[in-house]
């Protein structure tokens, strides 16, 4: 496990290994060098090529809101966090800079370093806090970051060893005399952070990392339910984040002279980046450099018309012609006209269902004693049951009997109050969801939650790729396919989910679930809404699951599906086991049919 | 990739290796000919935090400018002025000035509005060797650029000229204040006249117990302050003889209403940098209140001037009407404004071109004669902060009026009616 | 003594935060649409406040008469257009963004960027206040925390008793289920708008009451504003108004017993620890949303 969870953790390795996904990324970081490198020489051979140095200030501007809103998209845009704290990080850098080397004469370079190493803290110490929150949600985080700006300039304005309120010159740093100008060197300095902080951005994009953060923004516990380190990548693309506007942050300092509180920890600074990133496209690593460019670009060519009295009013005017003509950014709208060549349809491969291989005897699943309370309500009590391989249990009961907090209490999604789980002889109890996902726990959600921004081929794929053997992103492709073809949703892998209907994404549902090479596979109510012909397929499709040798545990509310499917019943009725057996004994039992069908007929 | 990345690098590091030598200095901008107009560049505020007294410089300038060609112009050629808006952002000063030098190729530059954005704006102009004459910061230790020219200047120490001369204006009251409160804002220039600067950490708190009289509050607020009635309650509690509001914009204001609500008016109030109009809105709260000031056009002062300055703060007053401004006085801010231009013009006259360091040397020379401070003089010794020609004024009957030092006053100081 | 009467002062002040945080979070929690356009309204209420008072010698607060169905209108035309257009939740953050600089500019256009402030001729509120014992209480936020409170309990109650209401709060649970019952969810969410657009006009009426008005001053009100939203929860108009009130007391207290610097630095710690400790928002036990 600690050998899988390194690998796991290092994205970018994983990627390399996989020849299909990497050869884009190469050619992608080749072109951002080279960029980087065209760039360049528009300083370097600026009086050859007779390149005005005024524009080289204006593309200074642009680099370091480049900058600054892929720091902001890294973790905002990519994990649908979003952060109001981006000044926090400019200032951070800013004041690390003008301290140290404009106070205490300390090394330009050596402060941008320790900016980054401050920012990274920072981040940390945030992302242990808020990201450790179970129920943090999108605002909560916005206002946490919010507020982080507000107690550094406070901090900054107490503190006279910081500033204690009249601010900190800034003075030129030695730079190579044949770069030519400050402003060359503040360009060609720029550029290369910028250019480094696009590169970073693209790596996590076209890593684990980048579908790791997309399955967060689409359906976070979903992806932590199918084996995604939901918190560890989280915590990576803030601490990726803070580092690059950090160092931003201090070649700002450079670029203005004189830091002062109200110039570095303005509410301009997350405004801007969050305009500029989702009107460039924030789901993706190229808008918000298209997002500063166009902004700044914008803002510099209204300032030189001189309206008079009207420049913002066309800046807001602007925007809002542009939030209408491409709501979803305009690096996506831009795309849209120029359609790419469709990849190569993945040649069809046979379902390949393994061999039955089940010791019927081992347990599976074996629950002690538990007991879940919400309040002072005991949603499951004392509940003591083992599940063997090879078994497909039909969980059944009433309305609130405990059936669906018992399959998240096995999914790990909800901890037991008291009692314990073990999973294949290993204690899962109190284990974050992806662990008991890779320790070969899958479910379904009864409505059912697609990554919607992902084909239907890359929903499953996601779960091959984040399974308790990771894999590049072409090979958990290919074996997408094979799951599919187990459901029969093969004709559609090439759709997104916004184009199935119900039954279609529950198919999906288990489709995902598969992928995770389960031993386990808890359905939770798959088969509600459908119509009979419908349900007939699925059962279908639940059996040939469980031929390949998974054990399946089924809550279903059809008596007339869990008797055709279950080798054994398990009914619950307010949270404890009122009869457990094979169907035909335990559903004509008295007790049952009194305290489960006498209050469905009487509900 | 592992072989293109490494082959990459080294290609890039060639570039940077064989990259062309360049000359330190502006590839050479060729004399305009005569017929041309001189361009003056210039940022002001605008738009933002500083534009309310952006607006002020705006219409300054643009009559220093009109009458200026109505006269003839300089060098025998029209001026004209390229005013951007900075909108009160230093980055976008750094940005424009680069802008306005290189690529707009002005022959002169004035400084913007706002100590910060003067800072930045001074470390363009040093690293292009301009000449730059500036409006209104006063934070003389910070202003090391030789070529830099102030047009308000309360001497190479602010931190010790204001509070002497303030504490020097009340002690000649009948009964002189004891207890002071000294309520500092937390920026750059009032921050440095409560507390002085590394290393000399001389200020208006420093030179108040020195002089014995006793601090009995000592607040400093951020300038992002909101919330006046706490710092009120603090004043009020401490029963202060003077309060000493070393503080900007319409902080005074928002004090003073404070306290006046709280049934509360303080025997004496001083405030450094205010906005002018808002205080005289306030009726009784703010009658007898202090402030710094280096022109009020006063009758007395007027006259004293002549019809040059008479002429000068009537068009002002028009000019700012048509521009909407709510206060048309030209007062501090308007002749800081005026001094800094007339600098800029009396250079060229001077130096008889356009010359950067020619400007800058003939300033160091000969110094330049204003309409509203008389002859100055520059010494590069005390960063050009000349010898302060600030002093002490007062509202009394609704109207801002010079009562200190003595021989300038326009009015007594007085003891404000409790 | 100082402690006291600035808590009080805090509290008083709060009330206003409260108003203005008011509107945003129940666009945000019920309509999904963060409006930031919303400061700008309260912008231009402030300085129609500032100009009827002082060109035409009017009662400050009597200008509510014009400003209230001024932004009532306003408001419901601006959630009419957001809503014709379909916007998400993050775009209208945007599109409300460049609606707020087009009204600052307008305002600068308009009344120049220099300070405006009612002269106490026309506004004797700005120094009144009312003495009780030897606590003090400064009639223009004892008027803003009044107004608020009854705004908010009427609007609370009227959520609770009302059909629109009722229909208001299974619109913010569930839309498609609630356009199923036949809740015409365009009808309403006009009217949310204006009546937080009317709203947007007394807290413009209230803050002109007592402060100099520059256009820059909208963007001052971001960071408290939004604090007030998400720390009473957002759409969840009690809370809001306690977090209004809270925010206030905190600042003040801190204020006196440390200094005004510290006050923002114990406020958003504050913040960030509640939120730790009660992530759901801290007085919401459920929010609209």
């Amino acid at each position: 496990m600690g050998k899988q969870r390194d690998v796991h953790a290092t994205g970018a390795k994983a990627g390399k290994r996989g020849h299909v996904a990497s050869l884009p990324i190469a050619r992608g970081l080749i072109g951002i060098v080279l960029a980087t490198g065209a760039l360049s020489a528009l300083s370097l051979y600026r009086e050859t090529l007779g390149f005005p140095i005024a524009y080289l200030a204006l593309l200074t501007t642009m680099l370091f809101w480049v900058t600054q809103a892929t720091s902001w998209n890294v973790l905002s845009g990519y994990s649908g966090y979003f952060s109001f704290g981006q000044a926090a990080y400019v200032g951070v850098g800013a004041y690390t800079t003008a301290v140290l080397f404009g106070r205490h004469h300390v090394n330009f370079y050596a402060t941008a370093l320790i900016a980054a190493g401050l920012c990274a803290v920072l981040a940390l110490g945030m992302g242990m806090l808020a990201f450790r929150l179970r129920s943090l949600r999108g605002e909560i985080f916005a206002l946490l970051t919010l507020a982080v700006p507000f107690i550094l300039a406070a901090l900054a304005r107490i503190n006279g060893a910081i500033d204690g309120g009249q601010g900190i010159i800034v003075p030129l740093p030695p730079f190579p005399p044949a770069l030519g100008r400050f402003q060359d060197f503040l360009y060609l300095i720029n550029l290369v952070v910028a250019g480094l902080a696009v590169a970073v951005a693209f790596l996590m994009a076209h890593t684990r990392s980048g579908w790791a953060l997309a399955s967060i923004r689409d359906a976070e516990d979903v992806a932590e339910a199918l084996g995604v380190a939901t918190f560890r990548h989280k915590l990576l693309a803030l601490v990726v984040s803070a580092v690059i506007g950090g160092v931003g942050g201090s070649i700002f300092a450079l670029q203005i002279g004189f830091v002062t509180v109200d110039s570095v920890f303005t509410l301009t600074v997350p405004l801007f980046v969050i305009v500029m990133s989702v009107l460039g496209g924030r789901t993706h690593w190229f808008g918000p450099v298209i997002g500063a460019v166009l902004v700044v670009l914008l803002q510099d060519r209204l300032t030189a018309l001189d309206l008079t009295g009207w420049q913002l009013v066309v800046l807001g005017a602007v925007l809002i012609l542009m939030v209408l003509i491409a709501p979803e950014g305009i690096y996506v709208r831009v795309r849209a006209l120029f359609p790419r060549r469709r990849g190569k349809a993945t040649e069809a491969v046979g379902p390949d269902i393994p061999e039955s291989t089940v010791d019927s005897d081992a347990a599976l699943v074996e629950c002690d004693g538990l007991t879940r309370h919400f309040g002072g309500v005991h949603a499951v009590q004392n509940l003591t049951l083992w599940i063997r391989q090879g078994e497909l249990v039909g969980l059944v009961g009433p309305n609130g009997s405990g059936k669906t907090t018992l399959v998240s209490m096995l999914a790990g999604s909800l901890r037991p109050t008291r009692g314990s789980i073990r999973i294949a002889g290993r204690d899962t109890t109190g284990l974050p969801p992806h662990r008991i996902a890779h320790a070969g726990v899958a479910r379904t959600y009864q409505i059912p939650r697609p990554f919607a921004s992902m084909t239907v081929r890359d929903n499953v794929a996601m779960a091959v790729m984040f399974g308790r053997e990771p894999r590049s992103l072409g090979a958990a492709r290919r074996i997408a396919e094979r799951h599919l073809v187990m459901v029969g949703l093969a004709h559609l892998a090439g759709a997104y989910p916004s184009a199935l209907n119900l039954h279609q994404r529950q198919l999906l549902e288990i489709a995902r679930a598969l992928a995770t090479a389960p031993q386990l596979l808890l359905l939770d109510e798959a088969l509600a809404g459908l119509n009979p012909a419908e349900i007939d397929n699925a059962v279908e499709v639940i059996r040939r699951v469980h031929a390949s040798g998974i054990t399946i545990v089924i809550v279903e509310h059809l008596l007339r599906v869990v008797k055709a499917l279950a080798t054994r019943v398990i009914v619950l009725d307010r949270g404890t086991c009122l009869a457990d057996g094979d169907p035909g004994t335990v559903l004509s039992d008295p007790a049952v049919v009194q305290a489960y069908l006498g209050k469905r007929a009487h509900a | 990739m592992k072989h293109w990345l490494p082959v990459l690098v080294a290609v890039t590091a060639i570039a940077l290796a064989g990259c062309e030598a360049k000359s330190g200095s502006d590839s050479g901008a060729a004399p305009a000919p005569s017929t041309e107009p001189i361009v003056v560049g210039s940022t002001l505020s605008l738009s933002g935090a500083f534009a309310a007294t952006g607006a002020i410089h705006k219409i300054v300038g643009e009559q220093f400018v009109d009458r200026l060609n109505a006269k003839g112009g300089l060098l025998g050629r029209q001026v004209k002025w390229i005013v951007r808006d900075d909108e009160s952002d230093q980055a976008k000063v750094s940005t424009l000035y680069e802008q306005l030098i290189s690529q707009d190729k002005v022959d002169l530059i004035i400084g913007p509005y706002a100590t910060p954005n003067i800072l930045s704006a001074m470390a363009v102009a040093q690293r292009h060797g301009f000449t730059l004459p500036q409006h209104t910061s006063v934070l003389a230790p910070l202003m090391k650029y030789e070529c830099q020219f102030p047009g308000w200047s309360i001497g190479p120490e602010p931190n010790k000229f204001v509070p002497n001369q303030l504490f020097d204006a009340v002690a000649s009251l009948p009964a002189p204040p004891a207890k002071v409160a000294i309520v500092t804002n937390q920026n750059g220039s009032t921050d440095f006249v409560s507390y002085g600067s590394e290393p000399d950490k001389t200020g208006a708190v420093s030179i108040a117990k020195q002089r014995g009289l006793t601090v009995v509050a000592e607040i400093r607020y951020p300038p992002t302050t909101t919330d006046w009635a706490p710092i009120a309650t603090q004043i009020r509690d401490a029963k202060p003889d003077l309060v000493v509001n070393n503080g900007l914009g319409v902080d005074p204001v928002n004090l003073l209403q404070a306290m006046a609500q709280l049934g509360y008016k303080p025997p004496l109030m001083f405030s450094l940098f205010p906005a002018p109009g808002p205080p005289l809105g306030l009726g009784a709260a703010s009658d007898g209140m202090l402030s710094v000031t280096i022109f009020e056009p006063n009758k007395s002062t007027l006259d004293k001037l002549g019809g040059d300055a008479s002429d000068v703060v009537t068009e002002f007053k028009t000019r700012a009407g048509n521009a909407k401004l709510p206060y048309t006085v030209f007062e501090t801010q308007a002749a800081a404004s005026w001094t800094a231009w007339e600098i800029l013009a009396a250079a060229v006259k001077g130096s008889n071109g356009l010359d950067q360091k020619g400007l800058c040397d003939q300033l160091h020379k000969s110094g330049a004669d204003t309409t509203f401070n008389g002859h100055l003089t520059f010494d590069p010794k005390v960063n050009n902060f000349w010898p302060p020609t600030q002093a002490i004024k007062q509202i009394q009957n609704k109207d801002w009026v010079t009562v200190w030092p003595s021989d300038r006053a326009a009015a007594q100081l007085k003891r404000p009616a409790a | 003594m100082s402690t006291l009467q600035a808590a009080l002062a805090g509290v008083l002040l709060g009330g206003l935060y409260a108003l203005m945080a008011a509107g945003v979070s129940v666009t945000w929690g019920v309509l999904r649409i963060i409006n930031l356009a919303h400061f700008g309204l309260i912008l231009v209420s402030a300085y129609l406040t500032f100009q009827l008072a002082s060109s035409w010698g009017w009662d400050p607060i009597l200008t509510l008469v014009i400003t209230v169905p001024a932004m009532f209108v306003l408001g419901g035309v601006l959630q009419w257009g957001y809503d014709r257009v379909g916007i998400s939740e993050l775009n209208s953050l945007l599109a409300s963004f460049g609606l707020l600089i087009m009204c600052v500019q307008l305002v600068s256009n308009v009344w120049s960027a220099d300070f405006r402030r009612m002269s106490a001729a026309v506004n004797p509120y700005a120094t009144a206040s009312v003495p009780l014992g030897r606590l003090i209480f400064p009639v223009t936020t004892l008027l803003a925390s009044g107004i608020a409170v009854v705004l908010i309990a009427g609007a609370q109650f009227a959520l609770r008793r009302t059909f629109t209401g009722r229909a208001l709060r299974a619109f913010a649970e569930d839309r498609t289920i609630a356009s199923a019952f036949g809740i015409d969810h365009r009808r309403l969410g006009v009217l949310l708008g204006a009546l937080s657009g009317a709203t947007a006009a007394v807290s413009g009426m209230l803050f002109a009451l007592a402060n100099a008005l520059t256009p820059a001053t909208a963007f001052e009100w971001f960071g408290t504003v939004f604090a007030v939203v998400i720390l009473g929860g957002v759409g969840h108009l009690t809370g809001t108004l306690a977090a209004g009130l809270l925010v206030g007391v905190l600042s003040g207290v801190v204020s006196v017993l440390l200094s005004p610097a510290a006050a923002p630095f114990v406020l958003f710690s504050a913040i960030v620890l509640a939120l730790l400790l009660r992530p759901q928002g801290l007085f919401a036990r459920r929010a609209v949303r």
